[in-house]
């Protein structure tokens, strides 16, 4: 195991924006790399000089975030004093939805908005296609109905173990899991110890995901991408062999090797859960490296992504339909439309997003080489992200297009799995339950 | 003959001096409790122009959801539990107030103090109480040497319902013991003076004077906090997020949740109705039986 010295030894890297140019074919979901660079960094488009203010929101939830953010629209107003940015932001990622849906009720609706439910906003036609000339500062932009709608902030963050070096020294771990099976035996090599060897923030039903789509990226997508458009055709089950096998696995994961409190243990507890030895490990993403070095800053950590069974190594990292969109009502006005351009042109220039991507660890979206400080985790996390032999899907509830799954039936089917570890449920019985509740959501969203 | 009183007729400034509430109450009460009757008739998600009229689907809909049937069963619980536990403890702690003489107003206030703070604070304190891994109960069970009894209590479906009412029986308690206190207070002395000389022991006071002068009292607590209870939601939202699981989910709950985060508003307005439905439905049924009992000084 790697000093702590060096482990956290920034490394000046170079995360070239082609990493996410090596994701694979794109399933059925379109993507384009358009070559307009018209409103790159080099030619930056110009702020008018006119006074001129917009609105602008974001999900506030992660700290780092918020601090990345918030330092960006205080860069931007201090070299571009006509401009007024009104920032509404105040709530957290699990509510950010209810939030839009109450801004947009109450006549609020951001100008420029971190959006997170493309299809839902698009289809309500509250928000535009991006512009023309701000489409050359990204690599790869996912299309909704041939459109595109979003400044990507950062690329999908691939999800992993964040584990405690010292719990994997005292568990007598001194080599990472090539296979799922050999995951397995670390963790009864932990319990073992005394220390639980998984949390879970499974309080806040948007965590309960990550393990989701960790069985059903190995056991489903990586067998089938288009898994869910079947089953919205009803061509495809939950009861399939593959779905009941990561059903399975979840479950057996669950009841064996996650922390007693899961399910009253908030997301943003699980670092200090982590950093307190009270568990060896937490499967999320590199949003939590900043937390966890702030929890306790002497705290040594490594993350790495767990193979399947034959040892295949298959991540959450395609494009996503994510990012600043504009809204309708803002891009009725030309001015703000331009300043709303020069904003998203400033956030992402090198030097700026740089700071940014460094400060919430995020892996970049831009044409222009954007170069930052990192630590060993997130090398770890761009490596896999640039890696070709690495395969790369989407969560159950990221596809789009035709594998997008009903909006309702996230957090429900999330929620059904609590009940099928709690109560010790069978497998099979709880998907038909899937099954019937899927068709339902399908047949309501069509009337 | 006796002639009639003549019916008094509305003079122009009466109507003047109603219009502006009555404007103000249908822009804000009226037309939009009507639109929600129109809303649960459609499969508007809340965001779109598109509304589209779909009959009773929605009701259709529930009257086949055991999401739904789970969430009603909850809120059935949750209103019956808190109903009896609120007004039992409110009914103890204004005997108690009305009779202790020392440090008097002292007591009063510690007991009302939960009612002014916010359901969502309250939820949150109680949250970190009872918090697993970090909450001052479990630190407590481990200190006296009671780890055995640690449990997830806001995790585990066997205590979260239960954590929930007791936090809830907490925080409303001491608003029912103050109109309980006023109803003590309103009792006449000599009564109790009468039945004392007759024999009658403190027992016998209370279910024969002092709990039958008291029904106008218990009228009024028993159908603010059945209503209270219908729409308990802060609690929820913060304590469970409606879990684990489906556990705590009522129908507040889940009005919010498919109306907001789901984009069903058309489906959370039509729960929306069943629950106005359900809360008159009980409400008027309260009023029939225990108006029954009132007692006339």
């Amino acid at each position: 195991m790697a000093k702590k010295s060096l482990m956290q030894m920034a490394t000046m890297m170079v995360a070239l924006t082609v990493v996410l140019s090596a994701c694979g074919g794109n399933n059925g979901n379109n993507t384009s790399a358009p070559s307009n660079n018209a409103g790159s960094p080099e030619n930056p488009t110009e702020a008018p000089k006119k006074e001129v203010s917009f609105t602008l929101a974001y999900a506030t939830g992660d700290p780092s975030t918020k601090k990345a953010i918030e330092t960006t629209i205080d860069a931007f107003t201090a070299k571009n004093p006509n401009i007024k940015i009104v920032n509404y932001s105040e709530t957290t990622s699990a509510s950010y939805l209810d939030w839009l849906k109450t801004k947009d009720a109450v006549g609020q609706f951001p100008d420029l908005v971190e959006m997170r439910d493309t299809k839902v906003f698009v289809d309500a036609g509250k928000i535009v296609e991006l512009p023309e000339d701000l489409k050359g500062l990204f690599t790869l932009l996912p299309e909704y109905s041939g459109k595109v709608y979003n400044a990507p902030i950062t690329g999908t963050a691939p999800q992993g173990i964040i584990y405690s070096k010292k719990a994997y020294a005292d568990a007598g771990v001194t080599e990472l899991p090539k296979t799922y099976d050999e995951f397995l035996a670390i963790q009864e090599k932990l319990a073992a110890t005394g220390i639980s060897p998984i949390v879970v923030g499974g309080k806040d039903i948007f965590h309960m995901g990550f393990w989701t789509n960790y069985f059903f990226i190995n056991e489903v997508y990586a067998k089938d991408v288009d898994w869910n458009s079947k089953r919205t055709a009803k061509t495809a089950s939950f009861t399939d062999a593959g779905m009941v096998q990561a059903v399975t696995d979840y479950k057996e994961l669950f009841s064996k090797y996650v922390d007693k409190g899961w399910l009253s243990t908030a997301d943003n507890q699980t670092a200090s859960i982590l950093v307190s030895g009270k568990a060896a490990q937490l499967f999320s993403g590199p949003w939590m490296f900043g937390q966890i070095s702030e929890a306790d800053p002497s705290f040594e950590f490594g993350f790495y992504a767990i193979p399947d069974r034959s040892g295949k190594v298959n991540i959450n990292a395609l494009p996503s339909l994510a990012g600043w969109s504009l809204s309708a009502e803002g891009a009725k006005d030309p001015d703000k439309v331009e300043a709303m351009k020069s904003f998203i042109t400033f956030f992402f220039e090198p030097e700026q997003y740089a700071s940014y991507l460094a400060t919430v660890n995020g892996i970049p979206t831009t044409t222009a080489e954007v170069t930052y400080e990192t630590g060993e985790q997130m090398k770890e996390v761009l490596r896999l992200v640039s890696d070709s032999s690495v395969n790369k899907y989407l969560g159950l509830a990221n596809w789009f297009g035709d594998n997008a799954i009903p909006p309702q039936f996230r957090n429900w089917y999330y929620k059904l799995l609590q009940e099928l570890v709690l109560t010790n449920g069978d497998v099979t019985e709880y998907m038909k339950k899937a099954d019937a509740e899927y068709d339902s959501n399908v047949k309501a969203n069509q009337q | 003959m006796i002639a009639q009183p003549k019916k008094k007729k509305w003079t122009n400034y009466a109507i003047w001096f109603i219009l502006p509430a009555f404007l103000l109450y249908t822009a804000f009460v009226i037309v939009p409790t009507l639109s929600s009757v129109y809303l649960s008739f459609t499969s508007w998600d809340g965001l779109s122009s598109n509304i589209r009229y779909i009959g009773f689907e929605n009701f259709r809909e529930i009257l086949s959801s055991p999401r739904v049937h789970n969430a009603l069963k909850n809120t059935l619980i949750f209103a019956f539990s808190l109903v009896i536990l609120e007004n039992a403890l409110a009914l103890l702690l204004a005997i108690l107030v009305d009779q202790v003489r020392w440090l008097r107003n002292f007591f009063r206030s510690i007991f009302y103090f939960p009612v002014l703070m916010s359901g969502i604070i309250m939820g949150f304190i109680w949250m970190i109480i009872m918090n697993y891994n970090f909450g001052v109960l479990n630190q407590l069970l481990d200190m006296i040497g009671l780890g055995s009894l640690k449990a997830d209590w806001l995790g585990d479906p066997d205590f979260a319902l239960i954590a929930i009412i007791l936090s809830t029986v907490w925080k409303a308690a001491g608003y029912y013991m103050v109109i309980y206190l006023a109803g003590l207070q309103g009792i006449p002395q000599e009564l109790h003076e009468a039945a004392s000389i007759d024999g009658a022991n403190r027992w016998q006071q209370f279910r024969s004077i002092t709990f039958p002068l008291l029904a106008g009292a218990m009228t009024v607590c028993l159908m603010l906090s059945m209503i209270g209870s219908l729409k308990i939601f802060d609690q929820i939202a913060v304590m469970t997020d409606g879990g684990p699981g489906f556990a705590t989910e009522t129908l507040t709950y889940i009005i919010y949740k498919v109306g907001f985060g789901e984009l069903r508003q058309g489906f959370g307005t039509a729960l929306s109705m069943v629950l106005f439905l359900l809360t008159l439905v009980i409400s008027l049924v309260q009023i029939k039986v225990l108006r029954k009992r009132e007692v006339q000084m």
